[in-house]
């Protein structure tokens, strides 16, 4: 350690040796009309000092002799003068694309300078779609980030992967950075079916996101940046006097489903059951048959259940913001009230947000600011993501359409006894399942330029979750017994950043940027939850319950990171450019012998349009070839993995401690090292391409490894294992015209990964940690099912045919072979959108699709059982069966009671291709003209109405085709669609 | 200049102290470290060591049952299965379908080896005395000794039959990167009789770990000794097996149940005052439970009844003899005519049910002594037909005028049927399966005396990690 900070130190005064001559500038930023610019930015180049025009659009600032002035200002292009005593600037409209500035990590690029492969998308392209968390704005949009909706559910969480996954047993979602500090972002659903602590920031309140792909990108981030690294950047206040605005918007959701897709009503059930019972022989009007349905079932009250459980979801949402800055200070500030009520009785999602940014400029050289985001939210549902009961989109579809829905007093009818005993809509009403959720995440920074070319930065943050969750099954729905369940949460996550910056430019065109910096961050979560049995449901609270049912738990964990770290970035002519980094992270969740880590990366561009024999060819504004390596880590397991620990045993009346893990001192990071090759191009300043080629090792990988069991251990946690992905991505961008009165855009991107399991150390094969079904195998896809090898129907007699051992049809389900048919993950994501805008009017689409995965439904085994399931309702798909010889490509022929396994849900049968295209958004909005509004004060006024996910293109014989990222979701939410309409007005 | 002296300061403020900043140890969960650094903590490992035993890997069920179920004892009713315990009925062992012992047992021995060293140097410290001390080692002695002798005898050929065979690793120091090869029979046996010397040496007369709900599931120096007498009868060393058998039976401690007690002692909660010497105490809150899997429920024609009990040994009790009568018929929807063993029907405490694992008793510390006796041995004022009719007068059997080495076999198998000895000791003697009742793969039905399966297979991924492992004869590695 020591030795580390000798390093650093030594390191940093190296800077501290370039002191250069001052002068003061004076001078004067106007527009094309010579009106002052008031608010414009002034900073000297490669540094973050600078200042701010005033009223009068003039300036003051000391600044090196030999220095270069940036001036920006916000609609105008970025402009660069050389230091003199007086300067006059006149601003040129319009931002020039290779201007747009990137926010990557520890600062900013331009895209001209950019050697990694970053991807951004601005707050103008997240805030219109009417999303609650930002993860869900960015699916489809950026090649080579797949965002998967683990449920429909509001406020649901995602999975996340950027370029495809890359571990088995560490985390695969990536790192989030906002505002400069790494946040929480895992699920922290706990009674509830999911819980989103990304959706704590309003997705209005961002100015960009920023995706960082490739090592050369993200490496800086170290341990963490395996997986990419996403950066976003709130608002700051705009330049200029105080504006307002307020929002509001409202819609209405259904249950997405494109297909037809649904259960028979009452007269198809009982026409198929009929069939099935008299496929055994049996008669379905004999009373004394096994399976007695005679046709005056009919004549009963029916239900269509799935109707009963769903209703019209709505959402609404209300906001208003202000931003102003003068001189010296910028503020940004809104609150923002969301209400979604989901499809399903009892699910809904309340949020509040609250957000101040402010800065303020405290000399010339000094500046401090704060990110400050509040956030209350409160959830309700019922039990979903598997298949209980009380899930009501499962007993929806299952529950008889001749079973009552109330009772003879009128009340939910619980006598059900198809389904458990369980009414779904009676435990929406009787039952609590809520989360109440307290977010801060909040950070101060000071920011110093001490002399010119350097700065100094220390940003520190502090993030606390605290969630109150409750769980009760009321004696209404519980058999008469009252249980509740209550849980307290609390993270805390405290975190410093320090930064020193030295910019530098030597001989005219050697440009120098060398950052250290220095991070420490701590977690701590921790948990207490009782459960009590058999309380008074008058006081439905723990305290009421006898002993006997009373349970209590306690939980407590914590994680460290200490780091290190360094960025060189050299740029000649602004033709080649060279970025290095390194960082040391030590970390508490590893081994003593592997605490720290070094990770690293090398990248290099070269910007041909800048060359000489490229003069000729005017129309090529931008051509860039980009290369890079870089080695980082995933370091997302448990704490206390590396101690070998004790845990309690009871015997014998008493309690005593038994072994419970070994030690592992040398566990340590699984390691990604990234290639990638990229080209940008931008040509007659309308179409973009940029195209990016990877190759990504995972090696190290940790898995448990099997060690003899006189050691008293069955398994080691240990560094073994590897894994590639390689892939290529595409995004394209071009604009079809782009005047004053008419523009249209379109954008598309595609982006190809392929996962490869390379070694597994001892194993060839090992089973997925959650679902048997997928496996990861040597030489395949990183996740690959195992299933029984399903034929289809046998055309002579109907019965479901299998292929055995030696590939020969069998009906005999337990010969049938094992086989490895296919993978849950997409061949290819991607995206594609227009834009069209007249006049005032905007009309916007948004595509998404994915392709070559396949899903697994594991769900059609009870709903297309074949006859298995007499006392349930069937899918509609179901009624496509079997019923002459010479049918082929139908379902079995339904057997009452059918034992022949024909339903088995580790078959072939009810997987199914997951491709789909989805008409993710279509937006249409109108600004009134300025000339209309100017009378009544108002700046602007618009209007627009969206619709969200309304129709997709799949062949999934499901509601919707997405399952999660392992295609196996059983029992999830199903995706919902949306219309939203909304007003914003500014003053 | 001024300017340097203050970045200096920033610097150095930026650079926070870290020495033990990246120490997070677990709070939940205690540290192996801090387990064994006390006495209290050592105590608390010695005692949990006991924990394991009632896992279905041995005495909560597989253990004894695999046995029943080779030996001739068990049927498999064939309406009435779940269809577990295929693999021991039909002697289909391969070496990746193999008694689970191995893991259980070697992590128990683990247990007790963590603890053994660190019990140096705490005689003195809050008052822990030598006694406390030895009292600790002796159970963890103990407890390492029974867990050689079960793996030794499930996965080796029996010292009476080939002692210079390969026996199992006897570890006495578990090394987490440790590959222990198998250790000979004998070695095996001179191993767990140092060990169980010792602790008989070292355990305080009279000395049962306080604080616990049953006083015969943790070691007592009467348990050792009744190990030693069992483990010396089967290395056939007569006098000796026959010494300790009378220490047990003369310490006046454990009295021979009368035959109105008998069925009623294998469904007593906390045993005392009877035969029972060390048992196995079920418990639901037990960490190691079995719940459905466990012997209960086995053995239940109600519950998973994948071991019934055969004709075979049923119909080997006399009339009126008390033990005939632990066998139920018809329980609830079992069918007609299969027996079921009622020594694990439980203790009244909900399903499914719980019941305690006797491994050692006074009837058997009898029949040790009338073996012994019959092959050699001497005490005297006692005969080997005076043991068995001690035995039989209480149990409603008749008595005997003679006893030899097969009349001590056959009451062995009578009193001890259930309780997982009938295989083991058809293997020590040199005996064969003979199973006319029987419902499995008639290729197993009768398994010869020098048959490959008297030694069961070692599992294939334990070979896969040991590269000095070697497999038994007749299986493939």
């Amino acid at each position: 350690m020591k030795k580390k900070l000798t390093m650093f130190l030594s390191l940093f005064f190296i800077g501290i040796g370039f002191l250069t001559a001052q002068t003061q500038v004076r001078g004067t930023v106007v527009d094309e009309e010579g009106e002052p610019a008031v608010g414009a930015t002034i900073q000297i180049k490669g540094t973050l000092q600078g200042t701010v025009t005033d009223m009068n659009g003039n300036f003051s600032l000391s600044a090196p002799t030999d220095g270069t002035l940036v001036i920006s200002y916000v609609g105008f292009v970025t402009q660069e003068v050389n230091v003199s005593p007086t300067v006059r600037v006149v601003l040129q409209s319009g931002t020039r694309a290779l201007d747009e500035v990137v926010v990557v990590a520890y600062g900013t690029v331009t895209r001209e300078a950019k050697t990694g492969a970053v991807s951004s998308v601005s707050g103008a392209n997240i805030s219109d779609a009417p999303v609650v968390s930002m993860d869900k704005a960015l699916g489809g949009k950026i090649a080579g980030v797949s965002i998967t909706a683990n449920s429909g559910q509001p406020g649901a969480a995602s999975s996340i992967r950027i370029r495809g996954t890359s571990s088995i047993n560490a985390g695969n979602n990536p790192l989030w950075v906002v505002d400069g500090i790494p946040v929480l972002s895992f699920d922290n659903s706990y009674f509830m079916n999911t819980g989103n602590l990304l959706s704590s920031i309003n997705p209005n309140d961002i100015e960009s996101i920023t995706v960082l792909k490739d090592a050369a990108a993200a490496s800086v981030y170290g341990s963490r940046a395996a997986n990419g690294v996403i950066l976003v950047t709130t608002k700051s206040g705009k330049e200029g006097r105080a504006s307002f605005s307020a929002r509001a918007r409202y819609g209405a959701s259904w249950l997405a489903n494109d297909n037809g897709f649904g259960v028979m009503n009452a007269a198809q059930l009982l026409e198929y059951q009929r069939d099935a019972i008299r496929n055994v022989g049996q008669d379905p009007d004999n009373p004394t048959s096994t399976y007695y349905r005679p046709k005056e079932i009919l004549s009963r009250p029916l239900t269509n259940w799935l109707d009963h459980v769903t209703r019209t979801g709505n959402l609404q949402e209300y906001e208003v913001n202000a931003s102003g800055s003068n001189v010296r200070a910028k503020y940004y500030s809104s609150l923002t009230y969301n209400r979604t009520d989901g499809v399903f009785y009892g699910v809904d999602m309340n949020k509040i947000t609250g957000r101040m940014n402010a800065d303020y400029k405290l000399t010339n050289n000094l500046e401090t600011g704060t990110r400050v985001n509040l956030t209350y939210s409160e959830g309700n549902d019922v039990p979903m993501q598997s298949l209980y009961y009380s899930n009501p989109i499962f007993g929806g579809m299952w529950i008889l359409p001749w079973t009552p829905a109330y009772d003879d007093e009128g009340k939910h009818n619980v006598k059900i006894p198809e389904n458990s005993n369980t009414n779904p809509r009676a435990t929406a009403h009787y039952d609590d399942q809520f989360a109440k959720t307290y977010q801060l995440l909040g950070n101060i920074y000071l920011q110093w330029n001490p002399i010119s070319k350097v700065t100094l930065k220390t940003t520190n943050a502090i993030e606390t979750v605290h969630t109150e969750g409750r769980r009760y099954w009321a004696p209404e729905t519980s058999e008469g017994i009252a249980t509740v369940q209550v849980n307290m949460q609390n993270y805390v996550q405290l975190t410093t950043s320090n930064t020193a910056t030295y910019n530098d430019v030597f001989f005219d065109d050697h440009h120098v940027r060398f950052l250290l910096g220095q991070e420490a961050q701590k977690y701590t979560g921790r948990d207490l939850y009782d459960y009590a049995q058999g309380v008074n449901p008058d006081i439905p609270y723990v305290q009421t319950a006898p002993q006997p049912g009373l349970i209590a738990e306690q939980w407590y964990t914590a994680r460290t990171m200490l780091s290190f770290f360094g960025i060189l970035d050299y740029n000649y002519s602004d033709k080649y450019y060279l970025q290095a980094s390194l960082r040391s992270d030590g970390s508490s969740l590893f081994g003593s012998e592997n605490q720290w880590g070094t990770f690293y990366s090398v990248g290099a561009s070269w910007n041909i349009h800048q060359e000489g024999f490229m003069e000729n060819l005017d129309f090529v504004n931008l051509l860039k070839l980009r290369a890079s390596y870089g080695l980082n880590g995933n370091n997302n397991i448990s704490a206390y993995r590396a101690y070998g620990v004790y845990a309690n045993t009871q015997y014998n009346g008493a309690t005593g401690m038994l072994p419970s893990r070994p030690a592992n001192p040398h566990l340590s990071w699984e390691k990604n090292g990234t290639w990638n090759v990229g080209l940008d191009l931008r040509v007659l300043d309308r179409l973009d391409a940029n195209i990016d080629v990877y190759s990504r090792k995972t090696s190290d990988m940790l898995l448990d490894k099997n060690v003899p069991q006189t050691t008293g251990f069955s398994t080691n946690f240990l560094n073994i294992g590897s894994l590639m992905n390689r892939g290529v991505e595409l995004q394209l961008g071009y604009d079809i015209f782009n005047t004053n009165e008419f523009a249209w855009q379109v954008g598309a991107n595609i982006a190809f990964n392929r996962t490869k399991i390379t070694d597994l150390a001892d194993n060839e094969e090992i089973a997925y940690s959650t679902d048997g079904r997928l496996r990861h195998v040597v030489g395949k896809s990183l996740y690959t099912f195992r299933l029984r090898d399903y034929y289809g129907v046998d055309p002579t007699n109907g019965d479901a045919l299998f292929r055995d051992e030696q590939g020969n049809l069998t009906n005999d389900f337990n010969k049938a072979r094992y086989v490895y048919p296919a993978s849950p993950e997409p061949k290819f994501i991607g995206g594609f959108n227009t834009s069209l805008a007249w006049k005032g009017f905007n009309l916007g689409a948004f595509f998404e699709f994915k392709g070559g995965n396949h899903v697994m439904l594991i769900e059609r085994r009870y709903l297309e059982s074949d006859g298995a399931q007499m006392s349930s309702n069937q899918l509609l798909t179901a009624l496509n069966y079997w019923k002459k010889p010479g049918d082929t490509g139908v379902n079995p022929k339904p057997l009452a009671g059918n034992t022949t396994q024909s339903n088995n849900f580790n078959t072939t049968r009810f997987l199914q291709r997951g491709d789909y295209l989805r008409v993710k958004d279509i937006t249409l909005s109108y600004n009134f003209p300025g000339e209309l509004l100017e009378p009544i004060k108002v700046k602007g006024l618009k209007l627009y109405v969206s619709a969200q996910n309304i129709y997709t293109f799949h062949d999934v014989d499901w509601w919707d085709p997405e399952r999660g990222v392992d295609g196996i979701g059983y029992g999830i939410y199903p995706m919902t669609k949306s219309f939203v309409g909304g007003i914003e007005l500014s003053f | 200049m001024k300017k340097i002296y203050l970045l200096m300061i920033v610097a150095a403020l930026l650079v926070v102290s870290c020495d033990d900043f990246l120490d997070e140890a677990p709070k939940m969960q205690q540290s192996t470290e801090l387990t064994l650094a006390t006495y209290t903590g050592l105590n608390n490992a010695t005692f949990a060591a006991y924990s394991p035993l009632v896992s279905t890997n041995w005495y909560g069920a597989s253990f004894i049952v695999d046995a029943e179920l080779r030996s001739g004892n068990g049927y498999r009713d064939v309406d009435k299965n779940s269809g577990r315990y295929t693999v021991p009925y039909n002697f289909s062992y391969t070496s990746t379908a193999t008694p689970a012992l191995w893991g259980t047992a070697y992590y128990v021995i683990s247990a007790v080896n963590n603890v053994i060293p660190e019990l140096e140097g705490k005689v003195g410290v809050d008052g822990v005395t030598q006694q406390d001390v030895d009292n600790l080692r002796a159970e963890c002695l103990f407890l390492r000794g029974l867990a050689h002798f079960d793996l030794v005898r499930t996965y080796a050929k029996q010292y009476t039959v080939d002692k210079t065979s390969l026996g199992v690793p006897y570890v006495v120091i578990t090394d987490p990167a440790g590959q222990p090869a198998r250790d000979n029979v004998e070695t095996v046996y001179n191993n767990i009789v140092a060990d169980l010397t010792e602790a008989e040496g070292l355990i305080a007369n009279g000395y049962t770990r306080g604080g616990v709900a049953s006083e015969t599931s943790v070691v007592s120096k009467l348990a050792i000794q009744a190990l030693l007498s069992r483990v010396y009868l089967y290395m056939g060393e007569w006098q000796k097996s026959a010494d300790y058998a009378t220490t047990v039976i003369t310490s006046g401690k454990y009295e021979l149940w009368e035959a109105d007690e008998y069925a009623a002692a294998f469904k007593e909660d906390a045993q005392s005052g009877g035969e029972v010497i060390f048992d196995v105490y079920g418990l639901k809150a037990n960490s190691y439970d079995g719940y459905w899997e466990g012997i209960n429920w086995l053995t239940r024609p109600d519950g998973y009844s994948d071991a019934a009990a055969s004709n075979d040994l049923v119909e080997l009790y006399d009339e009126g003899d008390v033990r005939g009568t632990m066998f139920v018929q018809n329980l609830d929807e079992a069918p007609a005519g299969t027996y079921w063993t009622t020594k694990y029907a439980g203790k009244d405490k909900g399903t499914p049910d719980v019941s305690n694992t006797i491994v050692l008793r006074l009837s058997e510390m009898y029949l040790n002594r009338a073996e012994a006796i019959t092959r050699g041995a001497t005490v005297s004022g006692v005969t080997a037909v005076s043991d068995l009719n001690a035995i039989r007068t209480k149990r409603g059997a008749s008595e005997l005028a003679s006893a030899g080495v097969n009349d001590v076999l056959k009451e062995r198998r009578l009193e001890l049927a259930w309780e997982g000895h009938y295989w083991y000791d058809l293997a020590r003697t040199k005996g064969s399966v003979t199973r006319v009742h029987y419902s499995g793969a008639e290729v197993a039905r009768n398994i010869s005396a020098d048959s490959h399966y008297w030694a069961l297979p070692i599992n294939k991924r334990e070979l896969d990690v040991n590269e000095n492992l070697v497999q038994n004869p007749g299986y493939d590695s």
